[in-house]
């Protein structure tokens, strides 16, 4: 620690570092020893070398490493990394594994980089678990001169997650995201090894997804003809991403949020741009599918079934968030259909959710849903496997836990990257943002996921995940806005604890996550300052009470 | 919304502006009138230059202007982004000529140059006329600044849809003219540098919105990226890296691109707090030097302040001010003045034994201190610019009556300043402050908030009166104001999405003061053209922030609060 901070982000779980000097060889090579390799993991290999070779971030000290010449010129040089699988392990794709259930999913991995030269290993019990290891051992590496090298050799490290689910989301419906920029999100996630990328693909302000079944939506739900997804730009970003590791967890948002639909389908949408639409929605434009009638029903199960048949994860969110209850009593066909028929709103939610989920279930996945429709609601219809995500706030986990429900965890007090804006509705010129104040990294990174639960009900959190609403959002500000912040939960979520079995410490963690960010700037990332760079060169120096 | 029509028909016109969208400019003219005609931009479309002895920036201005029109390529900000313009778009006359001319007896000064001028012989204003029948549009003003003011209102005017690009307002009649002469946008390349690249380009995004003024807050307690000539040491030791400098000819560089853009560039050299970098190359002249704790000896890290009261610092000072000032063209300075920390002294044995032994008060040394600084400057030709505390917290009889003063404390505080009688330059934090709302920086503070919360938006700033509380007498002394980005939490890597378009909101405030029709500005009025501002600065490569989804854009006034 007297040389600089270890900067591995997020920081392992078991690991013995030394203080021996230790050079990159100029013919540094990493070797693969696993039998029939699948051509993802050459790939993850090659770029892993492409970072170690531009990467070129000089240590976060004042000269920038400067004075490490003279250890560094008599260090030993490191010539080959060896990956290998652990005996009797089989051999999938990184792809495949990471679409693998959350109790499937293996990440852990062994990582020796001796301090004499010789050869450093890398050993896992899947190849997702060889591309964690490799990221790791790239963020390791400082740049001075023509010299790669750290100050820290010896290295031990034994090290697997937490929680197997550590997501970032992203709204790509309030404003569009070229698929270009949700490619270098991707890979940004995979650098503080974040598993799922979350995608909340469709809102009431827009539709971008092309759907060949359904192709009216995005004709009139898109912004443009130009701001859509065409299904192969989704299987290009699933592809791009299980390649890092990631599984794509896709939204849905129903029945709620759903306005758009109600271009390409009028009688399906109750109070569509109703105003004032504060009455009838939680931000404009209002609508809501008429989901106790019985042909929405069946439209929005074949339009779940239809989308969630091209995407290969387990998981599939169908949201349930706000729902508005008075959009349908002012609704005359839905509040018609509702006396008529005897039904409560709460019995047509349950017939509606029993309707929609019944054929993601049948077609192997396990449907995810926002906390409303398990603490607002009783549907007897919801799955015991069913997966509940926290946002309100992060007092509500343990009122999901009592249902027995899982839980991933984004509770907007914590993890919202969008709070602080300040308020984006017209004509409100004091409006702040709903969620102020903003949620700093360091803030979110005092997040316990497990307080207020028993220890039984503990094991019910997969995980969490940070996530961006996008009013006041677009691909101008969405590496700004989003890194290094989103970090903080991933570390939360693979690490727990420091590895001295501590709990994690943002004082400890600055200077950790300002080399993340200065190595996210090497890659090319736009990742916000965090503090002046005279800070960054000086751990601790600017805490507080320093 | 009022508006004059020449038709008499403002209801009615009002009523059609709104359907086919809204006019877009921004700074809104202090008059015009608009119609509801269709015109296009002649594919063959150019601006003519009728000027003797035109300066060659005007010439650039014209290009760049030309560029714009080709390349903005922006779609309407309604459903369909035009589509169902063109039964209007095809039955329109073409315009083929923009003709830019000086008024009789008006002097040819370069852009620059006039964009240099003392605030009180600045002339920014211009008449653009576009008539609706094809025939010329005219673009006269008294100076080259004028003409280049015509031009950005000019280029705000076009949309794109297919092949065409046009306008469903003509005919445009505009004499506009700036209610203020300083319209500025504030930058801190101390606290984290800011490559030149991303400089040129704020300067370029300025423009677009007729700011006039880039208050470059170059240096700070964390680091000195300024090379001087004859002081090395300072960037030398003080900068990030040997990289992370503003060479002499990079300054040359960012003033000769600013003026082209009618754009001053108002230095500061923060003194004497804000200074601990200077004790990297000059440690006897600093004192509490990143003293432990940073927070007794100053707002935030590092502590170091200039030993003031001692007259080789004061002299040492006074050179490095006189060295650096020479070489802007500006007529106005900033030293700076805010933040001054007394426990720093009180505590160091030199500042305290040296005011001891010769009897002298703090502010007597600061009085002397500052006399000694800004009678260089002003041998110079320079009139200084000082931060609030210097006229508010001191007495120090040696200002000039001419400095002109910038708040920042609160928009409070003006009219303390104006009793005083100095000229004010408005940048209230809790209007203004860019920087304000991203939480706290300092480390081992996890629920630490920013300081000046919350976030400052668009439409709060917007809201700013800059002549609240005032006196009529006092009204004068307001030289305008301007948003400024302190760069703890920033870098190139947000600079754009955090300053744009909110930057605007002021550059409208001091250009336009009012509507046009005579109503106060209006914040809900002014969202639909904010929006334009912004999907324009989109176009032309700059990163600005979404305002709205993309779906309230879209939809003038449906996303408003009671909407």
């Amino acid at each position: 620690m007297a040389n600089s901070a270890l900067a591995l982000w997020p920081i392992p779980r078991n690991m013995t570092s030394g203080s021996t000097a230790l050079k990159l060889d100029h013919g540094f090579n990493i070797e693969v020893d696993v039998q029939q390799a699948p051509s993802d993991l050459h790939d993850a290999v090659q770029q892993a070398q492409k970072y170690l070779e531009n990467d070129k971030l000089g240590r976060l000290v004042v000269g920038r490493g400067s004075n490490d010449s003279t250890a560094i010129s008599g260090a030993k040089s490191v010539k080959k990394l060896k990956l290998s699988l652990e005996d009797g392990a089989s051999v999938k794709s990184i792809t495949d594994e990471s679409r693998a259930k959350f109790e499937d999913r293996i990440e852990g991995y062994k990582l020796s980089i001796p301090a004499d030269g010789s050869d450093a290993t890398l050993v896992a019990n899947s190849t997702l678990g060889l591309y964690r290891g490799l990221t790791t051992f790239g963020q390791i590496w400082y740049t001075y001169g023509q010299d790669t090298y750290t100050l820290e050799a010896p290295f031990d490290i034994e090290d697997s997650p937490a929680y197997p689910y550590r997501g970032l989301g992203l709204d790509t419906a309030r404003n569009y995201f070229p698929v270009e920029n949700i490619l270098r999100t991707i890979d940004a996630m995979s650098w503080v090894k974040i598993n799922t990328f979350h995608w909340h693909i469709t809102d009431s302000q827009s539709w971008p997804l092309e759907l060949s079944d359904y192709p009216e939506l995005a004709q009139k739900g898109a912004y443009t003809s130009s701001q859509v997804y065409s299904e192969k730009d989704v299987q290009d970003v699933i592809a791009y991403a299980g390649a890092r590791g990631i599984d794509v967890m896709l939204e849905i948002d129903t029945p709620g949020h759903t306005s758009v639909i109600g271009n390409a389908y009028p009688d399906y949408v109750a109070c569509q741009n109703e105003a004032p639409w504060a009455t009838y929605a939680n931000e404009p434009p209002a609508g809501q599918l008429r989901f106790p009638l019985e042909e929405v029903q069946n439209f929005t199960a074949g339009l779940l079934s239809s989308i969630a048949k091209q995407v290969p994860g387990n998981y599939f969110s169908t949201g349930g968030d706000e729902l508005n209850e008075k959009c349908y009593t002012d609704d005359p066909v839905t509040s018609q259909y509702l006396n008529s028929t005897g039904t409560t709103l709460n019995d047509a939610l349950d017939q509606f959710t029993k309707v929609t989920h019944a054929p993601l279930v049948a077609m192997g996945k396990t449907p995810v849903v926002w906390e409303e429709m398990v603490l607002n609601y009783n549907l007897t219809s919801l799955s015991n496997d069913t997966i509940v995500m926290t946002w309100i706030s992060s007092a509500d986990a343990a009122a999901v836990a009592d249902k027995g429900f899982r839980i991933v965890q984004a509770p907007s007090d914590y993890f919202y990257l969008d709070c602080g804006g300040g308020g984006w509705v017209g004509d409100n010129p004091k409006g702040n943002s709903w969620c102020d104040p903003f949620k700093t990294w360091q803030y979110a990174y005092t997040y316990d996921p497990l307080a207020n639960l028993t220890a039984t009900q503990a094991a019910l959190v997969l995980g969490g995940e940070q996530i961006l609403w996008t009013e006041q959002s677009g691909p101008e500000n969405l590496e700004p806005v989003v890194w290094p912040r989103a970090a903080s939960s991933a570390e939360v979520f693979w690490s727990a604890a420091q590895p001295s079995g501590q709990p994690l410490n943002a004082t400890e963690a600055l200077p950790r996550l300002h080399d993340v960010r200065y190595r996210m700037v090497q890659r090319g990332l736009n990742a916000i300052n965090l503090q002046p760079q005279w800070c960054a060169l000086r751990p601790h120096e600017c805490d507080l009470y320093s | 919304m009022a508006r004059t029509s020449p038709f008499g028909l403002l209801v009615l016109f009002v009523g059609l502006a709104l359907s086919n969208g809204v006019l877009a400019l921004w700074p809104i003219p202090r008059n015009l009138t608009t119609g509801s005609t269709a015109l296009k931009l002649s594919p063959a479309f150019t601006i003519q230059v009728d000027v003797p002895n035109a300066p060659s920036d005007l010439y650039d201005a014209v290009g760049q202007a030309k560029q714009y029109l080709e390349n903005d390529k922006l779609g309407r900000l309604v459903v369909g982004r035009g589509a169902n313009d063109t039964t209007a778009v095809q039955g329109a006359k073409t315009i083929s000529t923009l003709t830019l001319s000086l008024e009789e007896g008006a002097t040819v000064n370069s852009i620059t140059d006039e964009a240099r001028a003392k605030f009180e012989d600045r002339s920014e204003e211009y008449q653009l006329t576009i008539p609706d029948d094809g025939s010329a549009a005219t673009l006269v003003a008294n100076s080259t600044l004028g003409l280049y003011r015509g031009l950005t209102t000019f280029g705000q005017i076009w949309y794109t849809y297919g092949a065409d690009t046009y306008t469903l307002e003509a005919p445009f009649d505009i004499t506009d003219s700036p209610a203020y002469p300083y319209r500025g946008l504030g930058l801190d390349t101390s606290r984290n540098y800011f490559p030149v690249q991303s400089i040129l380009r704020t300067l370029d995004a300025m423009s677009w919105v007729k700011i006039n003024t880039f208050h470059w807050h170059i240096t700070d307690s964390q680091s000195w990226p300024l090379e001087v000539a004859e002081y090395p040491e300072l960037a030398q030791y003080g900068a990030y890296s040997a990289q992370d400098v503003y060479t002499e000819q990079d300054i040359q560089q960012i003033l000769s691109y600013a003026g082209a853009r009618g754009i001053d560039v108002l230095l500061e050299i923060d003194t004497p707090g804000h200074t601990a970098i200077i004790g990297t190359a000059y440690p006897e002249y600093v004192a509490c030097m990143t003293e432990s704790p940073w927070s007794t000896y100053a707002n935030e890290p590092p502590a170091g302040q200039l030993r003031f009261p001692l007259p080789e610092v004061r002299n040492f000072t006074t050179n490095l001010l006189a060295s650096i000032a020479k070489t802007m063209p500006s007529y106005y300075f900033s030293t700076g003045g805010d933040e001054l920390n007394l426990p720093c002294y009180t505590d160091d044995p030199i500042t305290s034994g040296y005011l001891n032994s010769t009897g002298t008060t703090i502010n007597d040394a600061l009085d002397e201190f500052t006399n000694s600084t800004h009678s260089a400057l002003i041998g110079l030709g320079k009139t200084p610019v000082v931060w609030e505390e210097m006229v508010l917290d001191f007495n120090l009889t040696s200002l000039s009556d001419e400095t002109i003063v910038m708040t920042w404390i609160s928009s409070a505080d003006a009219a303390a300043i104006a009793d005083k009688g100095f000229r004010i330059v408005q940048a209230p934090s809790n209007y203004f402050y860019l920087d304000c709302g991203a939480g706290e920086w300092i480390g081992d503070d996890p629920a630490g908030n920013s300081w000046c919360d919350p976030f400052k938006t668009w439409q709060y700033a917007y809201t700013y009166d800059p002549l609240a509380n005032l006196t009529t007498a006092q009204q004068s002394l307001v030289l305008g104001g301007e948003q400024i980005l302190w760069t703890e939490q920033s870098g190139p890597e947000n600079l754009e999405p955090i300053v744009w378009p909110r930057a605007a909101a002021s550059a409208e405030i001091f250009w336009s003061a009012a509507q046009p029709g005579g109503a106060p500005l209006n914040g809900t009025e002014a969202l639909p053209r904010l929006q334009d501002v912004r999907y324009r600065m989109v176009q032309r490569g700059l990163n600005p922030i979404q305002l709205q989804p993309q779906w309230c854009a879209l939809r003038p006034y449906e996303c408003d609060l009671y909407a």
